[in-house]
């Protein structure tokens, strides 16, 4: 086929090589387009009126990229870039991402762009994450970056993403079922062929299964196989060799060499050519099933992130779309909503839902003033808020985006793999051709021998296996300690995190709840503590705050379950009163709340002042008095051994007094213990561990405790920690249980097991398959099963980790 | 003998084909869009 000359698109003005799509403008002048699209858009603009718009000389001439990114403004990006210090970041989403090579080019070309300080790309849901420098590079810049490559760029919501995910999804499907249906008919006819070889056949007949072989495998190298010749070529275009290129030429050769087999009434090899592409289609389809189930995690954060918000203005109320709530904008939200962004509360009380921040699904009282993350929901009653933060910088998208970092960050084995991958390619390609000459001139094979040797050098060498060691073992780690309440902020705090020696852990707050527990019931007047706890249950039931939940269930732990309360009332922050079935009225609450009522106080003489106290009174007369003070969180004692089972060392740092931290440690059996520890010495406490050689793992939920958090090997904070903990901290427990940290541990200590065993694998079957294909041992059909069968193992041993036990 | 083959082969392309159009039919339809949630449906309570 003779190159046909170049020719330029009358309407995107590209230069083109292939066959012309023409046709005659109205004037009767010929117009030549690269594709139909253009010719439809032609031809709207000319029968518009508007054909003048192609004689504009200053009509400057647009490429491909910029037709792919002229659909943005710099103005629509804007909405979706989050200011982060000086620096800004964006989200996109990458379609066309097929392997990690398409990873491992996008971040080298988008890295290279002046201006980029950090990108990443999470292979598993296709979503760039850069930070560049706004002076000096402008989003829409990298947007033609992505574009010039061959991929095409969209910034990131969460709707769109879901959308690409099924039509990739359904589009793997009938790919992959087609070539499944046409494999399946094309193996009887190949086993046919085979006992026609041995047996001898009809030469007649054994054109006639030939030929069919050839119609069924065509559409499954051409259509099924579709999406590796796309990569292949992509891969070419940009030099950049990738798995697609090894499979699109092993499929390919097989089939052209049959083709060629058949006029020349040889042995055809279809079946080779139709396996490679059905074998691989099965890893890809598996292989996305492992990206859905880690994306799932991601995509829960992100559908609990109310899309619209009511704006209350001058003229009424309008609903907006989430993203256009600006800083300051008043907002109403109604009972059972959730709150759309951050904001204050400036008119109303309400109780709050904020199980998707602390873990804790009992609501609690919200009054004015107070602030109110984005996603928890409004339980009791309409309130009037103010928006504090932009829907970008809300607590929810902060916690969606720790999560997303966490798929995006990659061990150092990972680059290892990739720099592998890099030189790989081109050196199996070469080592083909030199199989291939020397047999041919050496040993003086036939050429059909000698191809069909450099076949099975290409085929095993697919370095499938190598691709997905890294990535499946670290998505499934990240996924199964998502789904067990760990969220781990980046692949590489996974290999540190197996690596870690030294536990410290901070008191308040982190080892202790930070809330109220019963030390101490008081009775006077002659109640027992049975009446007294009866009552309280049954009035303090119906309040919400922490205290009153503290005193349930301490009452609860002692068996006594709630009766029914007639008139209740709850006075914000001083105490509640309450009626019995019996017809006795109970008041609960502080001292001030009790004497305002009425209440005598006189016996109430003795109670620790470092416990908070809660007085009951029962008809007016006071009955009981509990204490309440910090108490163990739990899982404590059992992080504690845990970790102590690993051999690991322990240590208590706080800022509390050396008593109180040396009580607490004795509780859970830590034997050292520093008290009255400033930021600065924690700090200290933990770089110096660390100049003398140990990994430390820092535990802490409190301003104080970022500075250690921050130059901790890893940290960890839990969820109802201070923001600039969590945005310190590289493991994030979510829930209340501490005992979470050692399963994290463990599994960060499997992941990095299956990690180490997936890559031996993949190398292993490199090193042993290669000789073997070059000596022409192995044809090409074991080869793509045993391909196949390498990627699907480490697949398989990657999902081992899905099953990992909290507690096992 | 030869002809009965040949007609065996092109009724079991047919045969295939209108699988095959089913298949393409039932992913179109979104049959294989959640394929964990409906084996637990019956288990749910309404």
């Amino acid at each position: 086929m003779s190159a046909l000359p170049e020719r330029i698109c009358s309407h995107c003005g590209i230069s083109f090589r292939w066959k012309a799509v023409s046709s005659s403008g109205d004037d009767g002048s010929q117009a030549i387009f690269c594709c139909r699209g253009c010719q439809g858009a032609y031809r709207m603009i000319c029968d518009a009126g508007l054909g003048s718009f192609y004689d504009r000389s200053e009509r400057a001439t647009p490429t491909v990229a910029e037709a792919a990114t002229s659909s943005y403004t710099e103005r629509d990006l804007a909405q979706h870039i989050v200011s982060d210090d000086d620096l800004c970041r964006i989200d996109v989403l990458v379609s066309g991402i097929t392997c990690p090579s398409c990873v491992w080019l996008l971040e080298r070309m988008l890295g290279r762009v002046p201006g980029v300080e950090y990108v990443s790309i999470s292979y598993s849901g296709g979503i760039a994450s850069l930070r560049f420098d706004p002076e000096r590079v402008a989003p829409l810049e990298l947007f033609s970056v992505i574009a010039r490559l061959g991929y095409s760029p969209r910034p990131y919501s969460a709707d769109q993403s879901e959308k690409e995910a099924r039509r990739e999804r359904d589009d793997l499907l009938l790919r992959f079922g087609t070539a499944l249906f046409l494999t399946m008919q094309l193996m009887a006819y190949s086993y046919a062929l085979y006992a026609g070889y041995f047996q001898g056949m009809g030469e007649g007949m054994k054109q006639f299964l030939q030929y069919v072989s050839l119609l069924v495998t065509t559409p499954v190298v051409f259509y099924s196989g579709w999406p590796f010749i796309v990569g292949a070529w992509r891969s070419l275009k940009t030099a950049a060799p990738g798995m697609d290129l090894l499979i699109a030429m092993g499929a390919l050769s097989a089939w052209l060499y049959s083709v060629w087999a058949l006029f020349g009434g040889q042995e055809t090899y279809f079946e080779s050519a139709a396996m490679i592409v059905t074998f691989v289609l099965i890893g890809r389809l598996l292989e996305l099933s492992v990206r859905r189930r880690a994306m799932s995690g991601i995509s829960s954060l992100y559908a609990a992130a109310p899309q619209r918000a009511t704006v209350v203005g001058v003229g009424g109320n309008r609903t907006v779309e989430v993203d256009e709530v600006r800083p300051g904008d008043m907002l109403l939200v109604r009972q059972g909503e959730r709150f759309p962004v951050d904001c204050l509360i400036v008119e109303g009380e309400t109780e709050v839902d904020q199980s998707l921040a602390t873990g804790e699904s009992r609501p609690v009282l919200f009054v004015s003033g107070d602030d109110v993350r984005s996603g928890c929901v409004n339980v009791a009653a309409p309130v009037t808020v103010q928006a504090l933060r932009p829907a970008g910088q809300s607590y929810l998208m902060r916690v969606a985006s720790l999560v997303q970092m966490a798929q995006a960050g990659k061990p150092d084995l990972q680059q290892l793999a990739d720099r592998v991958s890099g030189w790989f390619v081109p050196a199996v390609i070469l080592l083909a051709l030199l199989v291939c000459a020397g047999r041919l001139l050496f040993l003086g094979e036939s050429a059909a021998a000698a191809i069909m040797s450099a076949l099975s050098v290409v085929l095993i060498a697919c370095p499938c296996a190598m691709g997905l060691a890294v990535p499946a073992a670290v998505l499934a780690g990240c996924s199964r300690s998502a789904s067990l309440g760990i969220i781990l902020r980046g692949g590489d705090v996974i290999e540190r995190l197996a690596s870690v020696d030294t536990a410290l852990f901070d008191k308040t707050g982190t080892i202790t709840c930070g809330l109220p527990g019963i030390i101490r019931l008081e009775t006077y007047a002659g109640y027992d503590a049975a009446a007294v706890l009866q009552a309280a249950a049954t009035v303090e039931e119906q309040a919400s705050h922490p205290i009153a939940r503290a005193i349930v269930r301490h009452a609860a732990e002692h068996g006594y379950q709630p009766e029914s309360c007639r008139d209740f009332r709850a006075i914000p922050g001083r105490g509640i009163s309450g009626v019995l079935p019996n017809g006795e009225r109970v008041l609960c609450g502080s001292r001030s709340f009790l004497r305002e009522q009425g209440v005598s106080l006189e016996v109430d003489s003795r109670y620790d002042s470092a416990a908070t106290a809660v007085l009951i009174a029962i008809d007016g007369c006071l009955a009981g008095c509990f204490l309440l003070s910090d108490q163990l969180r739990e899982g404590a004692r059992g992080v504690i051994s845990g970790l102590a089972a690993e051999r690991m060392d322990i240590c208590l740092i706080s800022g509390d007094h050396q008593t109180t931290v040396d009580r607490i440690a004795a509780e859970i059996g830590v034997s050292s213990a520093f008290g009255g520890m400033t930021p600065d010495q924690k700090l200290a406490h933990a770089t110096e561990l660390q100049q003398r050689g140990r990994r430390v793992l820092m535990v802490g939920d409190g301003v104080n405790d970022a500075p250690a958090l921050a130059s901790a090997t890893v940290s960890c904070s839990l969820s109802g920690s201070s923001d600039i903990a969590l945005e310190n901290a590289d493991v994030i427990i979510t829930g209340d249980d501490l005992s979470r940290i050692a399963t994290a541990y463990r599994i960060s200590r499997a992941t990095m097991t299956i990690i180490k065993q997936n890559l031996a694998w993949a190398f292993v079957y490199n090193i042993i398959g290669i000789p073997l294909a070059m000596t022409g041992l192995l044809t090409p059909v074991y080869a793509a099963v045993a391909m196949t069968a390498s990627s699907l193992l480490v697949s398989l041993n990657s999902l081992r980790l899905m099953r990992f036990k909290h507690n096992g | 003998m030869d002809e009965s083959l040949i007609i065996l082969i092109v009724l079991s392309l047919c045969l295939g084909a209108g699988c095959w159009l089913i298949f393409i039919w039932a992913v179109k339809k979104g049959q294989f869009e959640d394929v964990e949630k409906p084996k637990h449906r019956m288990l749910d309570d309404d």
